[in-house]
């Protein structure tokens, strides 16, 4: 047994070089800049809490990223809740349409929507010519264009982490419920939801600590007007050379990340989410 | 920085051409040439030899062979081989090269307000004037630091279906939303933004610089609504093409590629266009030394500058050329009498003390 665990260990010496040579120094490498940059000591992070600009850019993410997760967490639920209550061939057909969008590039998906939502596009087209609207509507390059993109980006990681966990309950509990006399609506409120509750935590904090981290999207549907933390970051590295709010900017989202996730982590709900369930 | 931005939108206008058979593979690479532009992105190849000169550019576009059609005129020349690194000359990337005393690059395509950064930092050498021939170019494009090879304007292009015919007379009109109805476009990257905004506004050229930031913003504010900003040339064609916006400030290139595509739709103006320059900087301790100013001085030649004009609408910096010019190419350059008429310099001077406070300053403001 001890041989089979240093074996064990030993499979994964490759895997781990790759990740600390290509990921973790790096990423060191970052926290080094942010306290280097242009000269050593912790100026920058005190610049950052400083500098008003970036406070509004944290604002606009917060805003999209917690729109996009309301939004896609409730949406998804709903399509999950319809795929478990599906037949075996119709949840295959389902679950397959639900993945199709991981293998289309985020870059297509955004010029897809920006066909479907500008002013001439497919959308406007149509509410047009039935006459429901008389001049089209501003639906992209906006607040309003990002959120859409990403919530449709983030729903297939949502609904598959949602599904997983509504099949893992065990519908006895809902024979019981009925057979004790409960309506449909009081069998959703009070036992399918409530046992859903460790999906719809993980689903949540996987699509907000996501959203926090969005750059193609917002860059491409908000029209420079939508101004995401990534973005900002990118455009520091790249195009002014500012270096030392760059790297500290990242440091600072990486390690409001990291709190976010541990302390999400240590909540009843997810942990439950984590535990081993007993196979039916 | 901004030239990057352009530089990289040249070569896809040409890769676009040459894909739609308008322009032959030979042509194209002679284009990119005259860009300082090139395809082959081989790490490796870039390596210090004094018998080559290591041309650095923005690359990506293009095809591998043009090492070999671009270098070839000047290797008869010279005797000296022409490599092409495209990995792009970024001035960070500069500094930490010339710092650690590892340069690899004898001549980058930076532009006018990166060659005066990097010289303002003691990391390029000075122009030679002794090798480069400084009567080539007018006064302003011939610095220090950087010698310009080639020029760009950015100015007002409008719909004119949707104006129903009434052409724009200035930037003025850019913000007249009862006389233009529709959404505009301007671009996100803050080089020739804040001039135009403020010659809307009654600024004289001659006062623009330094330029007033607080009133810029107060003009664009109301607008902002109506503004998509752009960030790369192809985009600002597809805005126009979509029927997006009706009019907006964009590269001459990408207006006359409009125009081509719907003569009678598709318009811009010259009034008030804002020209800006590129050019060639040589990062210290340059591999090849003094023997790059002879490649620069080649770059000069109004033969290649012409087909550049005739391939991708970028302006000579040779007026020299301006005489080989047939009435069709006179019409599409910005350097062309008439068409500089109204016509301001951006001060790169001024962009190489201010760009990154006014860059920053503006993403702010036109997200918040």
């Amino acid at each position: 047994m001890r041989n089979f665990k240093r074996t064990a260990l030993l499979l994964t010496l490759p895997a781990s070089l790759v990740a600390i040579c290509l990921y973790a120094a790096p990423i060191l490498q970052v926290l080094a800049l942010s306290v280097t940059e242009p000269k050593p000591g912790l100026a920058n992070y005190q610049n950052l809490f400083a500098n008003a600009a970036v406070g509004r850019v944290v604002v606009t993410t917060l805003k999209v990223s917690i729109m996009t997760t309301v939004l896609t967490v409730v949406a998804s639920y709903i399509v999950a809740f319809a795929i478990i209550h599906m037949s075996a061939g119709l949840r295959r057909v389902s679950l397959f349409l639900v993945l199709v969008p991981f293998w289309i590039s985020v870059l297509v998906r955004a010029f897809s929507w920006i066909t479907i939502l500008r002013r001439r596009g497919v959308l406007n087209g149509a509410l047009m010519e039935t006459g429901v609207i008389s001049s089209p509507l501003d639906l992209v390059y906006n607040l309003l264009g990002v959120t859409i993109g990403m919530v449709h980006y983030m729903m297939p990681f949502a609904i598959l982490l949602l599904y997983a966990n509504l099949s893992d309950i065990d519908r006895r509990i809902m024979q019981a419920a009925r057979s004790l006399g409960a309506r449909p609506a009081t069998i959703f409120w009070r036992v399918w939801l409530p046992l859903s509750l460790p999906g719809l935590a993980l689903a949540t904090l996987f699509v907000f600590v996501f959203s926090l981290g969005f750059l193609v999207t917002p860059a491409l549907l908000g029209a420079g007007k939508t101004l995401m933390i990534a973005e900002y970051i990118s455009v520091q590295i790249s195009s002014t050379s500012r270096w030392d709010l760059a790297t500290s900017l990242s440091t600072m989202l990486l390690l409001v990340v990291g709190i976010i996730v541990f302390a999400a982590m240590r909540s009843p709900a997810l942990r439950a989410a984590f535990v081993a369930r007993p196979q039916q | 920085m901004t030239i990057s931005h352009f530089a990289q939108d040249a070569a896809q206008i040409a890769l676009d051409k040459l894909n739609r058979g308008e322009i032959d593979r030979r042509s194209f690479l002679t284009a990119l040439g005259g860009l300082g532009l090139v395809a082959a992105f081989k790490p490796g190849v870039a390596m210090a030899d004094a018998s080559e000169i290591v041309v650095c550019n923005w690359g990506g576009a293009a095809a591998d062979a043009f090492a070999k059609a671009y270098g070839d005129p000047f290797t008869k020349k010279s005797g000296m081989k022409v490599v092409i690194d495209g990995a792009g000359p970024a001035v960070g990337t500069i500094r930490a090269m010339v710092e650690s005393g590892k340069v690899i690059w004898d001549a980058t395509d930076g532009g006018m307000i990166d060659s005066l950064t990097l010289g303002k930092g003691n990391l390029v050498e000075k122009i030679d004037y002794s090798i480069v021939d400084k009567s080539q170019v007018p006064e302003a494009f011939a610095g220090e630091y950087g010698i310009s090879n080639y020029v760009y304007s950015n100015v007002l292009a409008y719909d004119a279906e949707a104006t129903k015919g009434v052409a724009p007379t200035g930037w003025a009109d850019f913000f007249d939303t009862a006389k233009f109805p529709g959404k505009r476009t301007m671009c996100k990257w803050i080089q020739g933004q804040l001039e135009f905004v403020l010659m809307a506004d009654g600024v004289k050229p001659a006062d623009l610089y330094p330029l007033d930031v607080d009133r810029a913003f107060k003009k664009l504010k109301p607008m902002l609504g109506d503004i998509i900003f752009w960030e790369g040339g192809a985009q600002t064609q597809q805005l126009f093409r979509e029927g997006e916006v009706v009019m907006g400030n964009i590269w001459h290139t990408r207006a006359n590629l409009l125009n081509k595509e719907k003569p009678d739709q598709f318009k811009w103006i010259w009034e008030q266009n804002i020209l800006s320059a590129s050019a060639w900087s040589v990062p210290k301790g340059n591999p090849a030394g003094k023997k790059v100013f002879e490649f620069i001085n080649s770059t000069l030649d109004p033969a290649g500058q012409l087909v550049l004009l005739q391939l991708m609408g970028n302006g000579p910096s040779n007026p020299k050329t301006l005489a080989l010019m047939s009435p069709q190419d006179a019409a599409v350059n910005p350097t062309t009498k008439e068409n500089a008429a109204s016509q301001i310099m951006l001060n790169p001077a001024y962009y190489a003390e201010h760009e990154t406070e006014l860059q920053n300053k503006y993403l702010d403001f036109i997200s918040s």
